[in-house]
């Protein structure tokens, strides 16, 4: 009885395996590696929405060489562990490019595989200076350095803002650490008065210990480095207590939920982000293409999602090849024509002339930019 | 001086607050342990789905037009714990019931698995993103000077304390007065015993499950009205804070989980207070092993005599 049941699952797998193999056919498969799921999930949907927009007005623009492109998702969660088992996957279903992954601890590891495995991946998201900074030559991204991006804030907040004391909270993560870092060092270069550098824990809810120590300390200005559900439940706390402490974040804050979650606690909040391309006159039909879909093309990885698509597709329509090798040679000495303008990668794989702009975050879940 | 007496009490009252809450946790740890000697991995879900249940409560009232806020409360109160009990029953009826008598570690597993289940059916039900309410209850008193360091005691910290304490005294109450919580004792202190003296051991258990969920429930929509926010992953690290409470206080003991919990909860707020932040849980987790290490019964726990 029981053998000829493990007959029958034996038989039955063999048949999947069977009938699983006529699929490998010319299609080019794209990864979509990102959060799908849990907390992050937002930018997960825009890193989706962004790259399968593309890949679909690709395929009905011809293809590239004449051959469609597949759009194929992977969930990490935004958890570094899942996404080397995503790596490993990704490896194992014989895709060569990767859209991803979106979180810097995830693309971190991820990339160790991509290397090793000759994979292209383009991340949308990752800002970490350190990820292009291993020597590796299959890791692109659409998207600027936390390197850039810190300054830019810590120069925002020592020449218009001008706190007389600032607290630097961060996730004990690596974009938030890392972004953090480079905000401190730079308002510190500028004779800021940094009273307070401190981690919190990731997926934290009570905040109120770290709230009496800012109001102790008489702080007026806070920059968080990390993402949004925490920064959401640290300005609702601050904002019941009635402090009058200025918010600024990176662009792991800057969606719609944390004016969900910090409700009129959102309002000022000061927001790094990538340009807002969507509101770009030349854009104006990708815009309509989304929003025909019920889709928000607004999200910041949407644009930088659509780009790193175009690129893996011009890039093998120009160099007429698959083959990963002679692609990276080709994407760092060529420019692309993308949502994002005509871009071009420098030779760790890191976008020429990129800047992120400074919003004023509003209640509502929209935002205006700041000169 | 005033100032740091002042930060000192503000401190002190954010950790009781969130003690408070990880104590209401760890009593559903901690009676059934107490009871069949295991621990239910599954409960921190069900406080997850307790906040779900109050959420939608609050929405469905406001929808009927109902602003009275003491019927939103008691009204959020009541349905998250109603259906919470059902999931608290549910558990101990597919997770534990068919597999007791068995190895201890079996059923140990299922209730992982439970938790597991239980995390992933709600993420499908209502999506992975965060469910965000604002503020029900807002305003507090203020202690000191009002233009320097101030302490504030707002209304919903008070609303926590209080409920926790109604809460134990209810259940303590129920197992020292009633007739089902002397069952209770008896199916703890032995559990074949009291099952060939003619109580209905599986209904004691059921019961355990069920009052240990509902309270459960209460933490869940007192956390969701404080911080408003749940996901589907909530349970798991509230899970883990109070089932760290329930071992510091003894586990086993009604009184150890909430000695255990208000202590765990000022350990942390103290922590973060004079020290970081980012050591907070290092403190608390710290705190469990030194305890483990020289008292492993916990606070307030008996060592336990081997049964015969």
């Amino acid at each position: 009885m029981k053998n000829s049941f493990a007959k029958k699952v034996l038989g039955l797998s063999a048949l999947l395996v069977a009938g699983s193999a006529p699929w490998v056919h010319a299609d080019i498969k794209i990864a979509i590696a990102g959060p799908q799921t849990g907390d992050v999930a937002q930018y997960g949907d825009m890193q989706v929405i962004g790259a399968e927009m593309a890949v679909e007005q690709i395929n009905a623009a011809g293809g590239v060489n004449g051959e469609k492109l597949v759009a194929v998702r992977y969930d990490d969660a935004c958890e570094p562990k899942r996404a080397v088992a995503v790596a490993n996957k990704i490896v194992n279903d014989g895709v060569q490019f990767v859209v991803g992954h979106l979180c810097s601890s995830s693309t971190q590891p991820a990339s160790d595989v991509y290397e090793d495995e000759g994979i292209l991946s383009i991340t949308p998201a990752s800002t970490n200076p350190t990820i292009t900074e291993r020597g590796y030559t299959m890791i692109f991204r659409t998207i600027g350095l936390d390197s850039h991006q810190g300054p830019t804030a810590a120069k925002f907040i020592a020449d218009k803002i001008k706190p007389s004391r600032v607290a630097v909270i961060h996730d004990k993560q690596q974009y938030g650490e890392g972004i953090a870092t480079a905000v401190k060092q730079t308002l510190e270069g500028k004779g800021v008065n940094v009273v307070l550098f401190e981690g919190v824990n990731k997926g934290d809810k009570d905040f109120s210990p770290l709230v009496a120590k800012l109001q102790k300390q008489k702080i007026d200005f806070v920059y968080y480095g990390g993402y949004h559900p925490e920064l959401g439940q640290l300005l609702r706390q601050t904002a019941e207590k009635k402090l009058d402490i200025k918010f600024m974040g990176p662009e792991g804050v800057g969606n719609k939920d944390i004016s969900q979650i910090a409700g009129k606690a959102s309002e000022g909040l000061i927001v790094t982000l990538p340009p807002a391309f969507d509101l770009r006159p030349e854009n104006k039909g990708l815009v309509e293409a989304f929003k025909a879909k019920d889709q928000d093309p607004s999200g910041a990885f949407v644009m930088t999602s659509y780009a790193a698509v175009k690129v893996i597709a011009q890039a093998i329509g120009g160099a007429k090849t698959q083959d990963t090798e002679v692609l990276q040679e080709y994407i760092r000495n060529n420019s692309f024509d993308t949502p994002m303008g005509t871009i071009a990668f420098d030779e760790k794989g890191d976008l020429k002339g990129f800047d992120f702009e400074i919003y004023n975050w509003h209640a509502d879940g929209s935002k205006t930019v700041i000169n | 001086m005033l100032e740091a007496g002042l930060y000192f009490l503000q401190q002190l009252i954010n950790g009781i607050t969130i003690g408070s809450t990880y104590a209401l946790i760890a009593i559903g740890y901690t009676m059934v342990y107490g009871i069949i000697g295991m621990i239910n991995f599954a409960h921190g879900e069900i406080y997850m789905i307790g906040t779900y249940v109050a959420f939608m409560a609050i929405a469905g009232m406001a929808m009927l037009g109902i602003e009275f806020l003491p019927i939103i409360f008691l009204g959020a109160l009541l349905a998250s714990m109603l259906v919470s009990s059902s999931f608290g029953w549910a558990v101990e009826r597919i997770a534990y019931r068919p597999l007791r008598g068995g190895n201890r570690l079996i059923p140990l597993i299922s209730a992982i698995g439970m938790s597991i289940f239980l995390q992933n059916y709600v993420r499908l039900g209502q999506g992975s993103r965060d469910i965000a309410m604002s503020s029900q209850i807002t305003g507090g008193f203020s202690i000191g000077p009002t233009d320097g360091f101030h302490a504030t005691l707002s209304y919903m910290q008070i609303i926590i304390f209080v409920v926790m304490l109604v809460s134990m005294a209810l259940l303590t109450l129920f197992i020292s007065k009633s007739r089902m919580g002397r069952a209770c004792r008896a199916v703890a202190q032995d559990l074949k015993m009291a099952n060939l003296l003619g109580i209905d051991t599986n209904r004691v258990i059921a019961t355990t499950f069920v009052i240990g969920a509902a309270l459960a429930a209460v933490a869940g929509t007192l956390l969701g009205m404080y911080y408003g926010v749940v996901n589907a992953y909530v349970g798991f690290i509230a899970g883990l804070k109070a089932f760290t409470a329930a071992v510091l206080g003894g586990i086993g003991s009604i009184p150890g989980a909430m000695l255990g919990g208000i202590l765990l909860g000022i350990a942390e707020s103290m922590t973060a207070a004079y020290f970081s932040t980012e050591y907070k849980d290092v403190v608390s987790f710290g705190l469990l092993v030194l305890i483990l290490l020289f008292k492993p019964t916990g606070i307030l726990g008996k060592p336990e005599v081997e049964k015969i």
